[in-house]
């Protein structure tokens, strides 16, 4: 229980820290604008232009909503260790694994309110414009909440060992790999060389199926999403921000601070 | 333990490297730093820049390991986190998050360290008294100097009122108000019943307030014990200042005793030897000499500071 506490208490002042980042209302000023300005798009079009609305929308949600859990992700730990405040928090009776997780569940709060307001954003400008609305659509949104919580715990893990810069590359190499390992795991199926295919095979057991998430398509064009995809997506999401958060808070553990 | 008293914190040789850079070599900064600090103390640790001092701090408050050695406060190894509730630190230089207020930081901490909610306002409201920073309570921290937050770190120490206090460089900014009233912060605490560990450089306010000392050098403890025990055994003399001392008086206290004599015959200082104190001040007064002042004149704790820090130069 006590725990719990100290994870809150971190997690609502990680929150505050975050709010305070301009970057963060850079991103989310930007995510909205490209939201509205999928009207313009769909302008341009005789043809689905309430699926070419929606699509950009969403795609613009996912989008900013990755940047601000990557970019204000990456500076997480490492700002506190950088201004030395980690010193006083780490003396009190708060265990390393304690200390991530709550710098963890605060961004993910915070990411999770932009995905809100953005999609209130998508929501009105759906509605302003006619198209179609939908559980279908607040699914979709929600499992873009659920790929940003695992991208959030991508983000601490390597903030905890490394430079914002390396750990903005890693991030971002591990998100675009994400959504397209499924793809390199077929093509490396269809190989002729054994250790071609293994290294697929390695490189999607390894890296996050972002795909899992990614229900736009079924959003947009009004199709089905099944109870079983959800359920398994947001198993696939606990367990690896549980594993990566575990392999974050083994590496922390082990780190002296000088 | 040793004598009646409980051994709060134990450090047995610890040695630490670290390894600057990329490369494999490694650099030893603490070379089987062996100590005691017993309850109820203030016990300081002193020694120059880059002696080790905060490492073996951060040692004890878990933020770094030792490479070999252990070291345990009340008993519990440093690297464990549940029962630091009992423990309080000041890092060197705090720095805190400058978008709180001085009342929001600590109530924080409070809160990490499991302070109920009931009792943490009060807690906090006290604690800004004790520093004396009940005025910007509702500050934010970006507009602290750098002796507040300073004094945010005493309290943020004290937040959850426990056992061992840590403190490196607690006087560090502070003007001598400020130096004078967190040296009663620190007495305050002994006279509670607490044991406090500081680290320093002041080494006028480890002999006012402190009951123990070890000097480090080189990351080796040079020296360590009671402060009488640390000044090496000497004969103590002492310097005796008279004035309208008349020159015939002078001159058979000059011959009567071992004496060093400068000034002239308005104001003399006279420096005797302890055993003799008693004798000259009689020959003094009764020839109507007025005593000015008598001060003993030992080897100060900077003396032992200065030749240890020598030796370990030379034992390098």
């Amino acid at each position: 229980m006590n725990s719990l506490l100290r994870v809150q208490a971190i997690a609502e002042n990680t929150f505050r820290e975050a709010i305070r980042n301009k970057l963060l209302y850079m991103l989310l000023g930007f995510g909205i604008l490209m939201i509205a300005s999928g009207v313009l798009l769909a302008s341009l079009s005789y043809v689905e232009v309430d699926e070419i609305l929606q699509d950009m929308g969403m795609s613009a949600i996912r989008f900013f909503g990755t940047g601000i859990a990557i970019f204000v992700g990456i500076g997480l730990v490492y700002n506190e260790v950088d201004r030395r405040t980690i010193f006083t928090i780490l003396s009190k009776p708060v265990s390393r694994p304690e200390f991530l997780i709550g710098k963890w569940a605060g961004l993910v709060f915070t990411v999770w309110l932009q995905l809100f307001l953005m999609a209130l954003a998508f929501g009105a400008v759906s509605w302003l414009a006619g198209a179609p609305l939908g559980v279908d659509h607040a699914l979709a949104i929600a499992m873009i909440g659920l790929e940003l919580m695992v991208l959030v715990a991508i983000a601490t893990l390597f903030s905890a060992f490394t430079t914002p810069m390396l750990a903005a590359f890693f991030s971002v190499g591990i998100w675009m790999i994400g959504h397209l390992s499924r793809d390199l795991h077929a093509l490396g199926q269809q190989s002729d060389q054994e250790s071609v295919a293994m290294m697929a095979s390695f490189v999607f057991r390894v890296v996050p199926d972002l795909e899992v998430f990614n229900k736009t398509l079924e959003a947009v064009h009004g199709l089905p999403i099944a109870a079983a995809e959800v359920g398994q997506a947001c198993i696939y999401a606990l367990g690896y921000t549980a594993s990566t958060l575990l392999l974050g808070s083994m590496i922390f553990g082990r780190r002296d601070f000088k | 333990m040793t004598g009646e008293r409980r051994e709060i914190v134990c450090v047995d040789g610890i040695v630490k490297d670290f390894r600057p850079g990329f490369g494999l070599r490694r650099k030893r900064v603490l070379h089987g730093v062996t100590f005691r600090v017993l309850e109820g103390e203030i016990f300081g640790f002193v020694g120059p820049n880059g002696s080790g001092k905060t490492t073996t701090l951060k040692l004890l408050m878990g933020l770094i390991r030792p490479t070999e050695g252990s070291a345990s406060i009340l008993g519990r190894d440093v690297e464990e986190s549940e029962f630091r509730h009992q423990v309080g630190f000041l890092p060197e230089n705090p720095y805190f998050y400058p978008y709180l207020t001085a009342r929001e930081i600590l109530d924080f901490y409070a809160r990490l360290c499991g302070v109920e909610s009931t009792r943490r306002a009060e807690q906090v409201k006290n604690l800004l008294e004790v520093v004396k920073l009940s005025y910007a309570a509702d500050s934010r921290l970006r507009s602290f100097s750098k002796g507040m937050l300073q004094r945010v770190g005493v309290a943020q120490a004290l937040i959850h009122d426990p056992k061992v206090v840590f403190l490196d460089e607690p006087m560090s900014g502070l003007d001598p108000i400020g130096r004078k009233e967190i040296r009663d912060v620190i007495l305050s605490l002994r006279d509670a019943g607490k044991t406090v560990l500081m680290n320093t450089h002041i080494l006028h306010d480890v002999e006012m307030i402190c009951d123990r000392v070890a000097i480090i050098v080189n990351g080796r403890i040079r020296h360590q014990g009671r402060i009488e025990d640390v000044l090496p055994e000497q004969d103590v003399s002492v310097e005796v200042v008279l004035a309208r001392l008349p020159a015939e008086t002078a001159d058979a206290i000059s011959e009567d005793f071992d004496v060093e004599m400068r000034g002239h015959s308005d104001r003399v200082a006279l420096l005797v030897s302890e055993k003799d104190v008693a004798a000259v001040l009689e020959a003094a007064l009764a020839a109507s000499a007025q005593v000015v002042s008598v001060t003993p004149h030992r080897s100060s704790l900077e003396e032992v500071f200065l030749s240890a820090v020598r030796d370990g130069g030379r034992a390098e």
